[in-house]
């Protein structure tokens, strides 16, 4: 993240904040900077930005650092901060949203993996309506193919293949394709969810 | 009794062995379980981060499947599957738009009248029977138990019938069939869940610290209930090990394989073969199997 000096507006800090606050179902002004979820956030040491600072960035408008940082993608979802916020705020509810904002601004993730694993996933379910570990690992490699390039493939594929075979010898490899008969109603869940969202741009 | 049951994508496919166990062990107890039929993917953790109205969505749809049923009670074993589950169901409650803007596009609608349990509550309420079927103590089985994050911690609040910082459910049931578990500090830390795909570095060090301290309190298992901490932990303990300088390692059972086993029931029915790390030898030298 960058570390300028502080570029104020009140009209866009407003706006990020309304949008964040609407989606992500959390009250962020209710925040007094306790640090309770810094204290249990698993990722927070190796992140840097914490649950409280991440909420302190979007109050002050940092729109380019609150989808750039390493907590919203390293984020586990634990809930671990938002049990223990004593305002009942979930700070991994709204790393998910600042994930689907950055996707939908066409920005490039911050970790890439993590962007076409979640992605790829969701695709998987459009498909068969339930999640088949080997088809999935196969649309999770064209998304990685797409994102991050040849490279980030054979990065992967190298320990995907040692699970993998792991897998193949304790007979926790599933051949078969797992289907859901009543698929028309999942396209039309996955269609509905497209339309709330509005045309694409 | 009859309840339904949600295996999820998970018991259908690489702990399938967790799926053979539940039944198993249900049935001898007085439990039949009924698979709802046609279920769809909950979700999972992917769900969240990329849509919020299909994250209530995808699960609404089993439950108006649940629901048409007649049954009064569903069983929900996978974590993952039960916290979108209950949380669906939970926000249709309270949202009737958002639940008739759903039930537009299902055939069977979501009525929210099931009862969702988790593979616990459904345990510990056969908590004498479990008992009584234990035919064999399991002396000298000290087991930590992991809860993971989401059997007890929810994006929004949630009745749960356990504590969230502390559970103890699974101590009570192992103590119940002769087992010694231990008292530790990660029992509900994240294991890292996808991360072992996605952001391996993340969730191999999430993972060293969990082992460190089993291994510090002188543990010699892990029990859990969740199929994601069980690959986990499982899967990956190797690769930890060598990355952290560890050098003991640990079978990862789910509970429901140590009550098979207390209650007699076959290893290769029970599948205790199929683990990455040794869960074998443990239960022989007990003279457990």
């Amino acid at each position: 993240m960058s570390t300028s000096t502080l570029k104020y507006s009140a009209e866009t800090s407003n706006a990020l904040l309304k949008e964040v606050m609407d989606r992500s179902g959390q009250n962020l002004m209710s925040c007094y900077q306790c640090r309770r979820c810094a204290s249990g956030c698993p990722v927070g040491e190796e992140t840097g930005v914490t649950p409280d600072r991440l909420v302190r960035m979007i109050l002050l408008g940092e729109k380019e650092d609150a989808l750039n940082n390493l907590l919203v993608w390293k984020c586990v979802a634990c809930y671990t901060c938002g049990t223990r916020c004593p305002n009942n705020i979930h700070t991994s509810r709204i790393n998910e949203t600042l994930k689907q904002m950055s996707k939908e601004a066409h920005a490039k993730p911050l970790l890439l993996k993590v962007a076409a694993f979640h992605s790829a996933f969701m695709k998987s379910i459009s498909h068969f309506g339930r999640s088949n570990e080997l088809e999935f690992m196969g649309l999770y490699q064209m998304e990685n193919v797409k994102k991050g390039g040849l490279s980030a493939l054979i990065a992967d594929i190298k320990s995907l293949s040692k699970l993998g075979i792991a897998m193949l010898r304790k007979k926790r490899m599933h051949f078969k394709l797992d289907k859901t008969k009543g698929r028309s109603e999942i396209t039309a869940l996955y269609n509905r969810s497209a339309k709330r969202q509005g045309p694409k741009e | 009794m009859e309840i339904g049951y949600y295996p999820g994508c998970s018991l259908h496919a690489s702990s399938k062995l967790y799926d053979v166990q539940t039944k198993d062990v249900l049935s001898r107890i007085g439990i039949e379980l009924s698979e709802i039929e046609d279920w769809n993917c909950c979700g999972a953790t992917s769900v969240g981060k990329q849509d919020d109205f299909l994250a209530i969505a995808l699960p609404a749809r089993n439950l108006g499947i649940a629901d048409a049923t007649g049954l009064s009670e569903i069983l929900i074993p996978c974590s993952s599957c039960y916290s979108r589950t209950l949380v669906s169901q939970k926000t249709l409650e309270g949202n009737p738009e958002l639940k008739a803007e759903i039930n537009a596009e299902l055939a069977k609608k979501v009525e929210g009248k099931i009862k969702i349990s988790n593979i616990l509550e459904v345990l510990q309420s056969k908590t004498a029977e479990i008992k009584e079927k234990a035919v064999k103590k399991l002396t000298g089985l000290k087991p930590v138990c992991y809860y993971g994050c989401l059997l007890s911690r929810f994006p929004s609040d949630m009745p749960v019938s356990d504590s969230v910082e502390n559970p103890v459910a699974m101590e009570g049931l192992l103590k119940s069939i002769g087992a010694a578990p231990l008292d530790w500090g990660y029992k509900t830390d994240c294991c890292g869940a996808s991360a072992s795909v996605n952001d391996a570095d993340t969730a191999l060090r999430l993972m060293s610290k969990i082992f460190k301290d089993a291994i510090a309190r002188d543990a010699n298992c892990f029990v859990t209930t969740c199929p994601m901490c069980q690959l986990n932990l499982d899967a990956y303990q190797d690769e930890v090990s060598k990355k952290y300088g560890i050098t003991k390692k640990l079978p990862v059972y789910f509970i429901t394989e140590l009550i098979g086993v207390s209650m007699g029931i076959s290893f290769d029915q029970l599948q205790i073969d199929r683990h990455f790390t040794d869960a074998m030898g443990l239960l022989k030298e007990l003279k457990l199997l």
